[in-house]
């Protein structure tokens, strides 16, 4: 998967890897943004309230 | 996952491929790919001493491939899903801290320069400043056995209100009172874990502990006189207006605290109960009470 991502990326191995940098960071900023909001209020970690 | 390690070579590109011979079968597979449709007409990597068994020259049989590359995908979501989870755990705790925090800042700073910019001149708690709105917050809870910070308290306890890193006053199941209320239980929340953590050592405060609410105009200073560190969630009697089982038994002031426990999970409620000792006004410099001063 990992490999077949990285075969199809453009360039030399330096721009490559480039690439590669900035789609992780891409993908970390969607999760902390986006998918981690959404998800923790599902999970039973953090209701601190009586109800 | 790039082949890492030669990120400073561009043109001999297929040397990264034979080293990585002791990874999942899979990796190595494409990466030999990789090599062969990228770099085939250029010399051979020839292979090095540590890979004696480079796997070119012996055919693979479709079936073997196949499986080969099914278990390396497999291999690969299962390491992206530990990655993820660990980014989980870093967000929970420390990024929503961080958010949190900056939040209550901003808001505490808000709060404050609505105070100091309207005098509110009958210096009556009860009416509210035209200045702002009571979902700004209403005031600062200080307790010193858990926090040296001071920490807003808003009106509200859905996680909207608290995950800006601020404590909240109950709304639902029981109405809270306010602190200047003759009588009733002004009952708060605050998250323990993440999201500014403003309750995060309530197992600090002891029986005899001083909890102060700073409003506009009054020092409000409530004596802990019961904690109960573990209930369950739906126990709602904690927040009545004389929660009895504080051992409480007539009506008075009382504050309440609520967070979750044990730490990291939301299994049940920790309780504490404190019951107002004294008001005192606010002086012209914010003075703060005896209370607070021992505590720094």
């Amino acid at each position: 998967m990992y490999g077949w991502i990285w075969r199809h990326l453009p360039g030399n191995t330096l721009v490559r890897l480039l690439v590669s940098v900035v789609l992780v960071l891409g993908v970390v900023y969607l999760l902390f943004e986006y998918v981690f909001p959404w998800a923790e209020p599902l999970l039973p970690f953090n209701n601190v309230t009586v109800e | 996952m790039p082949s890492s390690s030669e990120p400073d070579g561009p043109p001999e590109e297929p040397a990264a491929a034979p080293t990585e011979t002791d990874t999942v079968t899979a990796t190595t597979e494409p990466d030999s790919a990789d090599s062969a449709d990228s770099a085939d007409s250029t010399e051979e990597p020839e292979a090095p001493e540590e890979t004696p068994e480079a796997p070119a020259p012996r055919p693979v049989s479709p079936v073997r491939r196949r499986v080969a590359l099914a278990v390396g995908v497999a291999g690969e979501l299962l390491i992206t899903a530990g990655v993820v989870l660990a980014l989980f755990v870093a967000y929970s705790l420390w990024w929503t801290n961080v958010v949190a925090n900056q939040e209550a800042r901003e808001d505490s700073d808000a709060v404050r320069e609505h105070w100091a910019a309207d005098d509110d001149p009958d210096g009556e708690d009860a009416t509210v400043p035209r200045a702002y709105e009571p979902e700004d917050g209403i005031g600062f809870l200080h307790v010193p056995a858990m926090s040296d910070d001071e920490i807003l308290v808003k009106e509200g306890t859905g996680l909207d209100v608290l995950n800006g890193g601020v404590a909240g006053y109950y709304d639902e199941p029981v109405e809270s009172a306010m602190p200047w209320d003759d009588e009733g239980n002004f009952s708060l929340a605050a998250h323990r874990d993440g999201h500014g953590a403003r309750f995060h050592a309530i197992d600090r405060i002891e029986e005899g502990d001083p909890i102060v609410f700073e409003t506009q105009n009054t020092w409000y200073v409530y004596r802990t006189f019961a904690v109960l560190p573990e209930t369950s969630k739906f126990n709602t009697e904690v927040l009545a207006p004389v929660p009895e089982e504080s051992g409480a038994t007539e009506a008075g002031r009382y504050i309440t605290l609520t967070t979750c426990t044990p730490v990291y999970t939301s299994r049940h409620r920790y309780i504490v109960w404190g019951e107002l000792e004294r008001t005192e006004p606010v002086d012209a410099d914010r003075t703060p009470p005896a209370e607070l001063l021992d505590a720094s």
